[in-house]
Parts: structure tokens; sequence; C-alpha cells
């Protein structure tokens, strides 16, 4: 069997072998790639410099904890800069095990610009069926979250009682790993009017293009990239802009082996 | 500090299409020309029911905002209300007149929605017609799909390798279309794998789409005669984490080795992890997802995919039902319209008109 | 009747949905209300089906000593000290509930998501192969967009720019396409199921 031969039948261990290399040693040594700024990410950070403080931001944490190493450095980036322009932010959850990450998330972030749970900032909770809580939140967020994360009613937090529904928010911004914004897009925004913004997975990222294109979104920060270029526009360097190495690397192997696999492709229809 | 009141005008209207509740306050450029040298940031809006009684403060008014209108909500439906803007300071103590009466009417057609209603009725229409054709007999041709074509071939292989056939309906919930169409699918698979006598494995990722895949799977080994080998223990609900999901239907496919994987409904990032796993182990494998993206992943490591709408048309195909290729046909004829009403989009917004655009948006 | 009553279920209220999203009355906005609460309710519900539906599942497997019984059991002992865990010592931060959150379940998560980097490479190897025009297109298009967009391409314009190309032009071009013709399928089996054409998700005759 030629070498070509075996490159069809090329043990997949080998590639993960590889793949692995490829994310694991830019962790160990720093390169620094650069990162240069999409302007699906700079519309994000543009509408909301533009917000004044005060301002309300609905952040809705609707990802599992499988996605937790890509969602969070660009969860910490967008709240780091809310609460650095003094921005009010309302967190919930449309999945279960959202609701012990953006709890956390919104508490830690929040604990270094001194900012006060009720005041600064609430948590809500979670609610399941995304459908019917998206649409409950446009007449009464009080009907959907009578009580916040820790059991007191929202009456009796200040921040809820400026909140009534999306008429009071001036953002949505929906932290998934799958195609939640959508129903952000489809029952928020189209039916209230409120702008919605998406965190995502790299992988969703190319379904809200359209999206973004038709002006139902104000744009998205995709990825541990989008993260890492929400991290340079902040001008707070985080854990994305560490991951982006081992990301451009691990893109670069695998675009090697397309490459390997094409000229052993190529030569065994020669050979034949 | 003595109260003046100034001409400045504020102006209140009844908030079109909603409930009753709702009043529009909007107000002309800030600062007045009185507070032109001070230009307070901040304004109070206030509000009374009577022109003469107490006004309330109930929002605030920035100088900066573009939009210049306030909401006020929660209102009651019928009754006057009254509005002035304030600004006080330690040198100045400023009113503007006093704006109203305006009640806030209900209203019971969303006039902003038209354009909607339009769509659904002629949607409707030829959806309806298609099913009275359907109902009537009308042959419809529905083109052959190969994904579906292959489906009893994929069956059979599983009976001759004699191995278990296994189904996903991946992570949407029973009220997404997606899963409507994987369990009519579902239903037809079950059928056929009844009458050969094969195993057909169901872990699954969402209680109620578990009880409503239980109801379709026996109902399915009833039509094809085989009441008695249906186990219920083979459909089952897993988890709803998403990747505690594809961990444990990777975990099935390695133990119990199916030849034949369907995958029908809606995937996300567990999409490839499962069909790669079943590629690894050789089985056939076919999918059809609403999801673009994951049909991108299905397509590279799947035999079959169902593009689109095609998963939505399975039912229709399998099932062979007038009525469900009716609906089928209605929405084909639907598309020759969106397709001709793109490319008239498309020549008008060349020659720079717009009102072709307006005509889609709503309020 | 088994049938009937879902069917007339499902159409009054697909029905009061599809009407009320005109009618901004307050009598449509309560009602509105009520079912979207109710959704919730019954999804609640629901969940407690899922859970007792497991339990008897694995229950089951473990008393009859199926091969692989103890994962059956390790899964319902993690559901009941889960569960305690939570009841107990409650889910606030700093509690054990957290911690096996934080420190076991994210972990496993996150490594089964990992296992994509590795699948995606080797689906890419098999699959990303010039086998004709078309398959050259497709091949291209990917190394673009992963060398312009997610890899150190980004800085360098020409390949940023075209991988940019790819993504706003061909590709969304498709993907409207995929995504007018999903929706009109949804729209489909969404008048199917509210005019009772579409019967098999409600299972027995």
């Amino acid at each position: 069997m030629s070498i070509w031969e075996k490159a069809k039948t090329l043990d997949r261990r080998i590639i993960f072998l590889f793949m692995f290399l490829g994310v694991g040693l830019p962790l160990l040594a720093k390169i620094g790639l650069p990162v240069s700024v999409t302007d699906d990410v700079r519309n994000v950070y543009n509408y909301i410099e533009k917000l004044e403080p005060g301002d309300i931001v609905l952040v809705s944490y609707d990802h599992d904890t499988g996605t937790l190493p890509e969602m969070i450095p660009m969860s910490d980036a967008i709240l780091r800069h809310l609460f650095k322009k003094d921005i009010r932010v309302v967190g919930m959850a449309l999945r279960a095990e959202g609701n012990g990450i953006g709890r956390q998330n919104i508490r830690r972030t929040s604990a270094e610009f001194d900012k006060t749970e009720g005041t600064d900032y609430v948590f809500l909770g979670f609610r399941p069926e995304i459908t019917a809580a998206i649409l409950g939140l446009g007449t009464s967020f009080e009907k959907v979250f009578p009580k916040d994360d820790r059991g007191i009613p929202v009456g009796e937090l200040p921040l809820m009682n400026e909140v009534s529904n999306y008429n009071d928010v001036k953002l949505v911004i929906s932290v998934t790993d799958d195609d939640t914004p959508v129903y952000w897009v489809n029952y928020a925004n189209a039916r209230f009017k409120v702008k919605v913004v998406a965190g995502l997975t790299a992988v969703m990222a190319t379904t809200f293009f359209p999206f973004i294109d038709s002006g139902q979104m104000v744009g998205m920060v995709a990825g541990l990239k989008g993260a890492a270029e929400y991290e340079k526009l902040i001008k707070t360097p985080g854990r994305a802009a560490r991951g982006m190495d081992a990301q451009s690397i691990a893109h670069l192997v695998m675009i090697g082996f397309i490459i390997i696999g094409n000229v052993a492709f190529i030569m065994r229809r020669r050979g034949k | 500090m003595p109260l003046q009141v100034f001409a400045f005008e504020l102006y209140i209207s009844d908030q079109p299409n909603d409930d009753g509740t709702r009043l529009t306050v909007e107000w002309d450029p800030l600062p007045p020309d009185d507070l032109r040298s001070i230009d307070p940031e901040i304004y109070s809006l206030l509000r009374s029911e009577s022109p003469d009684g107490e006004f309330t403060s109930i929002d605030i008014v920035s100088r900066l905002d573009p939009s210049r209108r306030k909401i006020d909500e929660n209102l009651a439906t019928g009754r006057s209300y009254y509005y002035k803007l304030a600004y006080s300071d330690s040198t100045i103590s400023w009113e503007s007149n006093v704006a109203g009466p305006a009640a806030p009417e209900e209203n019971w057609y969303n006039r902003s929605r038209t354009n909607v209603l339009i769509g659904i009725l002629i949607t409707g229409a030829f959806v309806g017609i298609f099913i009275i054709l359907g109902r009537k007999g009308k042959s419809l041709y529905l083109r052959p799909i190969a994904g579906l074509n292959a489906m009893d071939e994929a069956i059979g292989r599983a009976t001759e390798m004699g191995k278990p056939i296994l189904y996903s309906s991946g992570r949407g919930k029973m009220e997404r279309p997606a899963s409507i169409a994987s369990m009519n699918i579902l239903g037809s698979v079950a059928e056929k794998v009844a009458s050969y006598g094969t195993p057909l494995i169901f872990p699954n990722n969402d209680p109620v789409v578990t009880a409503v895949a239980q109801e379709v799977a026996r109902e399915g080994y009833t039509k094809a005669g085989h009441a008695d080998l249906y186990n219920p223990d083979n459909i089952y609900f897993v988890t709803d984490s998403q990747f505690g999901y594809a961990a444990a239907v990777d975990g099935i496919m390695m133990r119990e080795r199916p030849a034949t994987n369907l995958f029908f409904g809606t995937f996300e990032a567990e999409s490839l992890i499962l069909a790669e796993t079943g590629n690894s182990i050789g089985a056939i494998q076919i999918a059809g997802t609403d999801s673009s993206i994951q049909m991108a992943f299905f397509i590279v490591a799947c035999d079959f995919v169902l593009i689109g709408e095609e998963l939505f048309a399975a039912s229709g195909y399998l099932s062979g039902d007038p009525q469900v290729v009716g609906t089928l046909k209605g929405s084909d004829y639907l598309k020759v319209i969106i397709i001709i009403m793109i490319l008239f989009g498309a020549v008008v917004g060349l020659l720079n008109q717009e009102w072709f655009v307006n005509l889609f948006l709503t309020a | 009747m088994r049938r009937t009553f879902p069917i007339l279920v499902c159409f009054s209220f697909g029905m009061t949905m599809l009407v009320q999203f005109f009618v901004p009355s307050k009598l449509s906005t309560d009602a509105y209300n009520e079912i979207t609460n109710w959704v919730q309710i019954i999804y609640a519900f629901a969940l407690i089906v899922g859970v007792v539906g497991l339990l008897k599942y694995h229950f089951s497997r473990v008393s009859r000593r199926e091969r692989g019984w103890f994962y059956n059991l390790v899964t319902v002992a993690s559901l009941i000290v889960m569960s305690l865990l939570g009841f107990i010592g409650g889910r606030g931060d700093g509690g054990s509930f957290m911690w096996v959150f934080n420190n076991m379940m994210a972990p496993m998560q996150a490594t089964v998501f990992s296992l994509l980097a590795f699948f995606v490479a080797s689906a890419a190897y098999r699959g990303f192969l010039a086998r004709n025009l078309e398959a050259f297109l497709l091949l291209f298009s990917a190394v673009m967009i992963m060398f312009g967009i997610a890899s150190v391409g980004n800085a360098i314009p020409p390949f940023s720019d075209i991988a940019n190309w790819i993504l706003i032009n061909p590709s969304m071009t498709a993907r409207r396409g995929i995504f007018i013709g999903v929706g009109l399928g949804t729209i489909a089996v969404s008048l199917r199921v509210i005019l009772g054409v579409e019967r098999t998700y409600l299972g027995k005759e």
C-alpha cells in the first residue's frame, strides 16, 4: 500500500494527537498573535458605548456548562463594559444550567466594580419554556419572575421597580450556545422592538449574519475570537486573548490536514 | 425659589395599537429658551389626573434623548391625564405648560400588522386550497428525496446485520415544528422496523418528546401488526443537558453498535459529535435538521441529509397522506411568489426605491 | 374522542394565539398572558414526568442486572445526591451543590464539547476533498474562512477580506435560501397541526 493509499485510511487518532498539540502547546507558550476587530463586534461595543449611565440591559444566560470555556470570556468582557459605564444589569437564564453560570458570573464581575445587588444589578433566575418566557417578559417582568434568584420579591428590589417590560430595557444580550437568539429576535425584537445582541459559540455564528444584515440584531460577539476582539475594544486583555493563540494554531493544523488529504487524493487519482 | 411657568409645549397622544393603557409624551428640542443659560441635563416628567391637582414625577427626561418621547404605561383606559415637564435647582424652579387632557384608548386591531395579516391570509389560502385539492383526490407530484428513499435500505441493512437502529430527534422541544416533523418520520420508521423485527433505540433529550415518541412508536408497531415487539424501555429520557445527551448517545453507539443512525429534528453543537461517532462505527447515517449550521456538519459526516424544508416534507412523503402533500404543494407555490418578490425587490432596490421594503416592515 | 379533544384544544389555542397577535385589546393581552403563564407551568410538570420516567427506566435496568447496570446505578445516585445537596444545602454560591456544579458537571460537559475540535478536524480531513468543481469551491471557502477569520490570516487584509466576502455573500445567500425553505416548512407544519391535518404526534388512534 502506497503512502497515499495509507493517507486515505489515516487513523483519526493521529489527527486527534496533532489537534491536541495544536491546542495545548500555544496555551503553554504565549505567542500573542494579532487580533483585528470585526464590524459585528464593533457594532455591539458602539451600541453599549452610546448608552447612558443608569440605562438597563438584560443579559440572558441561555447556555449549558459544556460551552463555559468559550462563553465566559465573552460574557466577562461585555459585563465589564456595562458595569464600567454604570449601566445596570438584569440577569436571567433560559437554560437550567445557565442559572448557576449567570448568577456566579454577574456577581463575580460586578464585584470588580463594587456594584450592589438589587440596585446596580439583579439576577432573576431560570425560567423554562423559551417562547413563553420571552413573550411573557414583553408584558411584565414581575409576572415571569415574581422573585429574584435569592427568593426576594422583585417589588422589593429598587432596580426592578424601574423595569416593567421590554420598554424599560435598552438592550437584550443572549449569551448562548444554540439558536436561542432566533427566539429573542422573533418574539422580543419583532413583537416588542427591543434591540437584541447575541454572544455565541463560534460554531453558531453564521446562523445570525442574516439577522444582523436585516437590522433585527445589533451585532454579535462570536466565540473566543469575538471575546478577544471585545477585550481589545475595552482595553482589558483577559482569557480570550490568551485562548486565541491556541485557536489560531488549531485552525492551521486543520488546514494542514486538509492540504495533506487533498495531495494524497490527487496522487491516488494520478496513480490509477 | 419662586416657581416660574414658561411656554414650553408637551404633546400628548394615545399610543396606537395597544390595550388602552399607554400615552405618548413628546416634546420640542431641549433646553427651553428660558433655560438656555443653565442647559440642565435632566428634567422631571410629571403627571396628574386634573390640571390643577397634584402632579407626581413619573420619569426623568434627558436633554440628550434623541427620540424626544416617552411612553407612559399602566394607565387606566379612558381616564384623562395631564403632563408637564419640570426642572429645579438652587437658582430656579421651572415648569412647562400643562399639556392635556389625553385619555388612552383601547384598540381592537393592530393596524401596524396589516402586512403580516395579508401574508398569513395568502399563505393560509394557498395551503388551504391544496389541502382541499388533496382531499378531493387530486394527484400531487412530490419529487423524490434521496435521504428518504434510502431509509428502506438503511433499515434493511440493520435487519440483515442483526443490529439495532438508533433514532435521535436532537435537542428540540415538542413545540418546534422540526420535532413534530421528526415524530412523523418516527411513526413511519417504527412501522418499518416493526415489520422487520429490528430493535429501535431512541434516547431522548426532552421528557415531553419522550412521552410523544413512545406513543408514536407504539402506534407504528401496532399498525405493522407487531404491537408485541414494541419495547417502551428502548425509548427513554436521558437528560436535558446538551453534552450530557451527546455523551450518552455516543456511549450507546459504542456499546450497541447500531447499523443505522437516524438524526431528525433540531440539533446544535452536538450534531457532529454524534455523527462522527456514528461514522467511526460504520453506521449508515441519515439526517435532517432545521438548523442550517448543523446541516453542514451532517453533510460531512452522514450518508444522506435532508436539506431545509425536506425535513418538513418527509411526513407527507412517507405517509402519502394527500392532505399533508397538499400543504407541501401550497408552500412550494408560496416559494415561487417569494422568489418573484425577491427579484422584484432587487430591481426596485437597485432603483433606490424604498417603498417596496417598507411594505414588509412592522411598527 | 381520544384524538378529537386534543385536536380541538390545539386548534382553539393555535387560533387564539394567531388572532391575539392582531388584537391588542386588554382582553386579548390578558388571555395571552394567561396562556404564556400556563405553558410554563405545564412544562414544569413535564419535568416531573421526565424524572419519574428516568428513575423507572434506570431502576428497572438495575433490578434486572442488565449489561452496564452499574452505570444506571450511578445515574440514579447522581440524581438523588444532587437533589439532596440542592434541597438541604441550597443552591447558593459556595455551597456543596455549586461546588459539584462548578468542579464536576462543568468540566465533564466541557470535555464532551471539546471533542468537537477533534471531530471537526477528522471530518474535515475526510470530507474536504476536491473531487469536482463544487467540492473544490467548498474546500477553498472552508480554508479561506478558517485562515482569514479564525486564524492568523485575520490580520492579513487580503485573506480576511476574501473570508468576509465569502461569509457575507455566497454563504449568506445560501443560508437565506435555506431559511426561507425552513420557514415555509415551519408554516406548513404549524398549519397542519392547528388544522388537525397532522395527527401523528398524538400517537394512538
